[in-house]
């Protein structure tokens, strides 16, 4: 079978259903995290959108969250970004510790990045499931700014050269209403034909 | 009532006269606020990446800190801004994460390559807040050509 480059269309109906299952297995891991709360997650929003439009994503570009950040470069790069507003960082670390901190504090931050960690592993484990990749994700990172200093920093750091980022977003509420988050996972455009014809592939045989 | 002008990631803009140019956010971006006192004509950009040349052509040029700010000086020129008039200010290029592997950061290449590119143009850069590891408001006040930038729980300073 002769590989072409997948449609656009394709390349997003895939991503969807990638972005469906690597969430699902990240929300499952924050239950158990969570000691199984139930967590609502929504179906994850893919969409091409302008590289201005991104610092915006999340309620504002001067709103204060907390982001963690891991990348995962290898044959497919993966820029992935768990944001929290700061309500929801305070009671996700009260809840896994039983101990109020604040985020500033090292033990509250070692908390968030070590959720992050988990989270995002979940996510690439699904991934390399499916595909038969391997992903080797960096430390994660933890930055406590503006959204738009978080976002703009990721876009430089993934070193986009596109207008138009394929994005998927998703966001989670834990039962009680306490936490909230979104993910925000922005995979290397060039590299992304080679998931979906493996995928593809994998969905002939 | 004056304009505002809210200047995007990746995007640039320009005043002449009164009003306000902002961008929100810079983390690892830098902003460079180009003026003409004079003629009362600001410019703001807010940029992404350092050199354009390490991508293909037909990328939009205020992407980049090497390609923005000519871009930038054009479109104040049109304004009626000269080239001998003009100043500029810069905030931004500040480290969020620290990956240790990272020798030189993102924000640290931008800030190099928004001084070299001022100093070929001849621009002599009257002011900066740069570097650090927080996230960065900037503010262009275009009649009085007043910069100042805001962080996370500090107050709106001029540069």
């Amino acid at each position: 079978m002769s590989l072409k480059a997948p449609s656009n269309e394709l390349k997003l109906d895939v991503l969807k259903e990638l972005g469906n299952i690597g969430v699902g297995n990240a929300t499952t891991a924050l239950s158990q995290l969570l000691n199984y709360a139930k967590v609502e997650m929504y179906v994850p929003d893919v969409s091409l959108m302008p590289l201005a439009d991104i610092p915006d994503l999340l309620g504002g570009a001067e709103k204060v969250v907390v982001g963690v950040y891991i990348k995962a470069p290898g044959v497919v790069s993966f820029y992935m970004v768990f944001l929290l507003n700061q309500e929801s960082a305070g009671a996700l670390i009260a809840e896994l510790a039983g101990v109020e901190t604040r985020i500033e504090e090292a033990f509250g931050r070692s908390v968030l990045l070590e959720v992050g960690n988990i989270i995002m592993a979940a996510f690439l484990n699904a991934l390399s499931y499916m595909t038969n990749l391997t992903f080797l994700p960096t430390p994660p990172q933890l930055a406590v700014d503006m959204a738009g200093a978080v976002l703009g920093t990721v876009l430089a750091d993934a070193n986009v050269a596109e207008d138009y980022i394929l994005v998927l977003k998703t966001a989670f509420a834990t039962a009680a209403g306490k936490i909230e988050g979104s993910f925000l996972i922005i995979p290397d455009m060039d590299s992304l034909d080679l998931v979906v014809n493996l995928l593809l592939d994998g969905a002939c045989q | 009532m004056s304009e505002i002008i809210r200047v995007k990631i990746a995007d640039l803009a320009v005043l002449k006269g009164d009003g306000l140019l902002i961008t929100v956010g810079l983390g690892s971006c830098i902003g460079v606020a180009v003026y003409d006192t004079a003629a009362k004509v600001a410019g703001l950009a807010h940029i992404l990446l350092a050199d354009s040349t390490n991508f293909k052509a037909g990328d939009n040029p205020a992407k980049f800190a090497d390609t923005a700010i000519p871009l930038l000086i054009d479109q104040m020129a049109r304004l009626g801004a000269r080239n001998g008039r003009l100043t500029a200010k810069m905030a931004g290029g500040s480290q969020l994460f620290s990956f240790e592997n990272s020798v030189i950061s993102v924000g640290e290449k931008n800030i190099q390559m928004t001084r070299q590119t001022l100093s070929r143009l001849k621009i002599p850069l009257l002011g900066e807040d740069v570097g650090g590891n927080c996230g960065r408001t900037m503010r262009v006040y275009v009649s009085e050509g007043r910069v100042t930038v805001t962080m996370v729980g500090s107050e709106e300073r001029q540069i």
